[in-house]
């Protein structure tokens, strides 16, 4: 896997973590660009469903990015995404699956440089891990 | 109120059929949905209106060919102010019902729950072979108790169950470490329980405790068989490669859904639209890895699925029991929703006022998650 660069699906939050990102772009900030932003409404609406489909299909990584506790345009919709997420890593790990490979993260719409950093270690950590088990497995 | 009922002729089936013709006469219940064998033999469930018509009921039947909360789900969409009826379930079914009616799925206020004790049963479909032609298997099978715990012929969601008495019920009618060819064990927990014992001749006593001893037994001895069936599931299921293969002969028939009682959705997100795809869209997928399996996205539903459904699974296993190609659903569903449940300190079906796990929320939880 010597041309191995990681794919990422990234599922940005409209009001916070998608508006985080465009500062990174608007101030210049440099980040691997292995991750393809999907914008979403909010964090509390991805199902496990796209998660899932993305992981199947061969992305190395999926990224959820959220409002921070508190800072939801819609109230609780990140308290939700949270639950969510604990169920959904605790159904991986009952399957050996990795749930490594699924990062949720707050991300305000103030934190373009985390924004930044945080794609770029996601980039890095997934470069190390080596690409996904379900990349060439065409029978999912 | 609670008691033992007096059981004439060895016959406990007949004495709770006795309650059934009791509550119909006097119009406490406008109808009961219990067990009930067919003309035929098969095993079967019926909403029984009519008294003269309690000679087919078979409270007792060990068998189990849909888990009747769905049925209820189909009855009990809205309130009936014409109706009560009682519905005379087995723990799994009753569990999957309190799931329900958090969903909101269920209407409880037209129904009283009649719980059942079950050791376990068999698979419906060819359960007229295993009764043969002994009209008293349903009396001799809860009388001998101590084949419960391992018998293999169970469905495999029974084997694995370590819910033999009801956990949520109005009444609860129990059997188990009783000497149920002279008394059944009689428990009313809410005000309709209560209401229709009135008049029923019990004797009062604290629950036996025999009957506690066996109960605890059954479901210890249960609790131990599932980790060993868990361990040997997961040399098999393990890790992405086994866990494809593990599912390779699923035919997307859908049917473990469609049985599942607390896969409550009027229409599945997938057999909706969205996975009607057309021939470039199947196309574009396999150019990606340079073949895609067909039927497609099988593995994508059954882990969806798992998100979905495995907070309110109460590990019936009927799905197990729906499967066209045996795929082993009863054990791996155990095994992932006991862990999914786990996280949120829930278990399916335990309480109607615990939330559902993904209705609720509390700010100061699970604070790891999220941050770096």
């Amino acid at each position: 896997m010597a041309n191995y660069e990681p794919k990422i699906v990234g599922f940005l939050c409209n009001w916070c973590t998608y508006a985080g990102a465009d500062l990174a772009g608007t101030s210049r900030m440099q980040y691997p660009p292995n991750m393809r932003p999907i914008r979403v409404m909010c964090s509390g609406a991805v199902d496990s469903v796209y998660v899932l489909r993305a992981l199947l299909e061969g992305a190395d990584g999926v990224f959820i990015g959220g409002c921070h506790p508190g800072d939801c345009h819609y109230v609780s919709g990140n308290y939700k995404a949270r639950r969510r997420m604990v169920l959904f890593s605790s159904v991986m790990q009952s399957l050996g699956l990795e749930s490594d490979r699924v990062w949720l993260r707050w991300i305000s719409a103030a934190e373009g440089r985390k924004f930044a950093d945080t794609i770029t270690e996601m980039t890095e950590n997934l470069r190390k891990k080596g690409p996904s088990a379900f990349k060439d497995k065409w029978e999912v | 109120m609670k008691g033992t009922l007096k059981v004439d002729a060895k016959n406990p089936e007949a004495a709770i059929r006795g309650l059934f013709a009791k509550w119909l006469k006097e119009s406490r219940l406008t109808a009961v949905l219990t067990p009930a064998y067919s003309a035929a033999g098969t095993a079967t469930m019926a909403l029984v209106s009519n008294p003269e018509k309690l000679a087919e009921a078979a409270p007792l039947m060990p068998a189990m060919g849909v888990n009747s909360a769905s049925i209820v789900a189909e009855i009990a969409r809205e309130v009936s102010p014409n109706a009560k009826v009682g519905l005379f379930l087995r723990p799994c079914e009753l569990r999957a019902v309190v799931e329900l009616m958090k969903l909101k799925q269920v209407v409880p206020d037209s129904l009283v729950l009649i719980g059942v004790d079950c050791p376990g049963t068999y698979k419906a479909a060819g359960f007229r072979d295993v009764r043969g032609k002994d009209a008293d298997f349903d009396n001799k099978h809860a009388l001998e108790q101590a084949g419960y715990a391992d018998n293999v012929n169970f469905r495999m969601g029974c084997q694995l169950c370590e819910y033999p008495k009801p956990l949520v019920f109005d009444l609860n009618v129990g059997f188990i470490g009783m000497d149920a060819d002279k008394e059944l064990w009689l428990e009313a927990a809410t005000d309709k329980g209560k209401a229709l014992l009135e008049g029923v001749e019990l004797k009062a006593q604290d629950e036996p405790e025999k009957r506690k001893k066996a109960l605890e037994g059954l479901s210890a001895g249960r609790k131990a068989k599932t980790a060993a069936r868990i361990e040997e599931l997961d040399k098999a299921m393990l890790g992405p490669d086994k866990l494809v293969a593990y599912f390779a002969d699923c035919l997307n028939c859908h049917n473990c859904m469609k049985v599942c009682p607390v896969c409550y959705c009027r229409e599945c997100f997938f057999d909706s639209d969205t996975f009607q795809r057309d021939i470039g869209e199947h196309v574009r997928v396999s150019l990606r890895k340079g073949a895609t399996r067909m039927p497609s996205e099988t593995l994508l539903f059954h882990m969806t699925r798992m998100n979905h459904m495995m907070a309110s699974c109460v590990q019936c296993g009927i799905c197990e029991d729906s499967c066209p190609v045996t795929i082993g659903l009863a054990t791996l569903f155990k095994k992932v929703s006991q862990n999914a449940q786990k996280e949120f300190d829930y278990v399916s079906g335990r309480s109607l006022d615990e939330p559902l796990p993904l209705a609720t929320f509390r700010e100061s939880e699970f604070l790891k998650v999220g941050e770096e």
